[in-house]
């Protein structure tokens, strides 16, 4: 009786989160309509060479084959309507359906943020808790330096420093791209190379994935532990002023196990959350990172569309970022409710 | 660390507002018979691929880059300012109206907005700060909503009006100047931020034209010369430790108007 109760209240709390979802969802398309046709920019002169432009026939056939004829609230409307059937319409750029498009860059992102938390929340975590365990001392010092270098470095100078390094100096792992260029794809399966590799068991690809993911997630992971280890570090400090630290100490615990037992797990909403956040953060696209280790992911998309005024691939990729950001909130909320058992048992 | 800021602020304020004493040539000055030269004596941090000195243009780069960050934050604070003291004050259907704008610019994702409006308004410097302040303001606005609302209950704001103040003076001269301060503090932090957007956009190629020695469009070229590492690694030390000296600063002023976060 006691679960029924519970399940049904997590699916009461799960309609009403997905309810909220939806202003959202009208808010980000409306958001992306309205800026896409107020700032002054010409889809035509974007994507028509100059020869064509001169041809009036060309331009009038351009602008009634994406609707650019149609007026505002009328395009928007249409929009909508397609949409609600799964439809984001098609890109201007590369001519084929957005949802296409984004199911070819988004698994490269999802590979490339799934490296990037990790070795973010790996740093991250462990600097925070260092800096909080020995609060003042040289190592706190340290993590808090680190934690602004962290955030002040430019994301492009990192990648290239991490590539000159690495790379070029010792040749410890590859260069830009997913694969090296003799490797051929692995079956798609899932998109993302490293998982495909291993599903079809192919150990070389495998590898070659690996070594080609390290430094653009090194270099996410690096640009997210900042703010991780910030998070940590104050969670940390106000969770080990606490009686029952106190207590498990003066019961004979061993050090490690208070701190990672007792102090961590209380002190992880917090982290959580920022985690969540960060990784939300690098889902929706590095523009910069992407760019310097040719990864053909979503910020690439992204940046291709933006530059050539390509509103159907705009909006795609704006509303797909909102459902990043919505789902990984809801991911969250939902590990609150595993981590925490006041959440669990009000 | 804020002292290790200040420090690092100055010397690169000097190093800006000298540039024409100190930098050892013209930053446009090409040479091609010196180019690609790594760090030498005669140039420090080496040549570029039209054999312009590095160093030069690392000086005079910080003539552009730091003054279009802080451009940044100062209009996008002003108009935040604006909005959010009309909004918070006034109330009513201003509120609605520009707290709904300020919604609609904050869900969309900042980099899209940012790299849409360069790429319609064309790459050029100007329009990456404006594309930047459009991005910013949301924010600033947001936050001064929140305090003239509860600075305008408190009682010195209701003394003034039963006075017989005016409502401009009440706004600019009570309310006003009770909630700068949080907004001087974020603002502070957020330099860095601005800079770095700046050198991001420019790096991409939505800042000022190739021949201009800005910071991030310096790198970005540097790459197509990788293995001439002095090309970007210069630039970008320069900016990293531009940010890093006002985030030492903005950090230390943290801590010293919340103590929360000092432990």
């Amino acid at each position: 009786m006691f679960f029924v109760l519970k399940t049904m209240a997590f699916h009461l709390y799960f309609i009403r989160r997905l309810l909220f979802v939806i202003p959202t969802l009208f808010g980000i398309t409306l958001a992306a309509f309205v800026i896409a046709n107020a700032i002054p920019a010409d889809p035509i002169t974007a994507n028509l060479p100059q020869s064509a432009l001169n041809n009036q026939e060309i331009v009038d056939a351009f602008r009634e084959r994406w609707g650019l004829d149609e007026p505002a609230h009328t395009q928007y409307l249409t929009y909508l309507k397609n949409l609600l059937r799964g439809d984001l319409g098609v890109s201007i750029k590369t001519k084929r359906p957005v949802a296409d498009d984004i199911r070819q860059f988004l698994p490269a992102t999802i590979e490339l943020a799934t490296a990037g938390i990790i070795s973010g929340i790996l740093i991250g975590v462990s600097v925070g808790i260092v800096a909080a365990v020995w609060r003042n001392s040289l190592a706190d010092y340290v993590a808090r330096v680190f934690a602004l270098v962290g955030v002040s470095f430019p994301v492009f100078l990192l990648a290239l420093a991490l590539l000159q390094l690495f790379y070029v100096e010792f040749g410890l792992t590859s260069g830009p791209g997913r694969l090296d260029v003799r490797m051929a794809k692995p079956v798609a399966r899932t998109g993302l190379f490293t998982i495909d590799a291993l599903l079809s068991g192919d150990w070389d690809t495998f590898r070659n994935a690996v070594s080609h993911l390290i430094l653009p997630g090194l270099v996410l992971g690096i640009y997210v532990s900042g703010i991780i280890a910030r998070i940590t570090r104050s969670s940390m400090l106000e969770v080990l002023g606490m009686d029952y630290i106190r207590t498990a100490r003066g019961k004979g615990l061993r050090e490690r196990a208070v701190i990672t037992r007792h102090a961590l797990s209380n002190a992880s909403i917090p982290i959580v959350t920022v985690i969540g956040l960060s990784y939300g953060s690098l889902l929706s696209g590095a523009v910069l990172t992407e760019s310097i280790f040719a990864w053909p992911g979503i910020g690439r998309y992204m940046f291709r569309a933006a530059t050539s005024q390509d509103f159907p691939a705009i909006m795609g990729v704006s509303i797909l970022i909102a459902f990043i950001y919505v789902g990984v909130n809801f991911v969250v909320d939902i590990l609150y409710y595993f981590l925490d058992p006041r959440i669990r048992n009000p | 660390m804020v002292v290790a800021g200040i420090v690092m602020l100055v010397v690169w304020t000097l190093a800006g507002l000298l540039a024409p004493v100190i930098a050892p040539v013209d930053p446009l000055q090409q040479d091609v018979m010196r180019r690609l030269e790594p760090p030498s004596n005669v140039h420090y941090f080496g040549t570029d691929e039209l054999g312009r000195d590095i160093l030069s243009r690392v000086l005079y780069g910080t003539r552009i880059t730091i003054p279009a960050g802080l451009l940044v934050i100062v209009i996008g604070c002003t108009l935040g300012l604006f909005m959010g003291a009309i909004a918070g004050f006034v109330g009513g259907i201003w509120d609605e109206v520009i707290m709904r704008l300020s919604e609609l610019f904050m869900a969309f994702p900042t980099i899209i907005l940012a790299l849409a409006v360069t790429a319609a308004l064309g790459p050029d410097l100007k329009n990456a700060v404006i594309a930047l302040v459009i991005v910013w303001w949301p924010s600033y606005a947001r936050l001064i909503r929140g305090l003239v609302m509860e600075v305008k209950t408190r009682e010195f704001v209701e003394g003034a009006r039963s006075i017989g103040a005016s409502s401009p003076y009440i706004l600019f001269r009570t309310v006003l100047p009770n909630c700068i301060s949080s907004a001087i503090v974020l603002a502070t932090l957020d330099i860095g931020n601005a800079i770095l957007s700046i050198a991001g956009l420019s790096f991409l190629g939505l800042g000022p034209d190739p021949t201009s020695p800005e910071w991030g469009r310096m790198v970005s070229i540097g790459i197509d010369f990788f293995d001439q590492w002095w090309m970007w690694l210069f630039p970008g030390l320069a900016i990293a430790t531009v940010v890093l000296a006002f985030n030492f600063i903005g950090d230390g002023l943290r801590d010293v108007l919340d103590p929360r976060m000092k432990h």
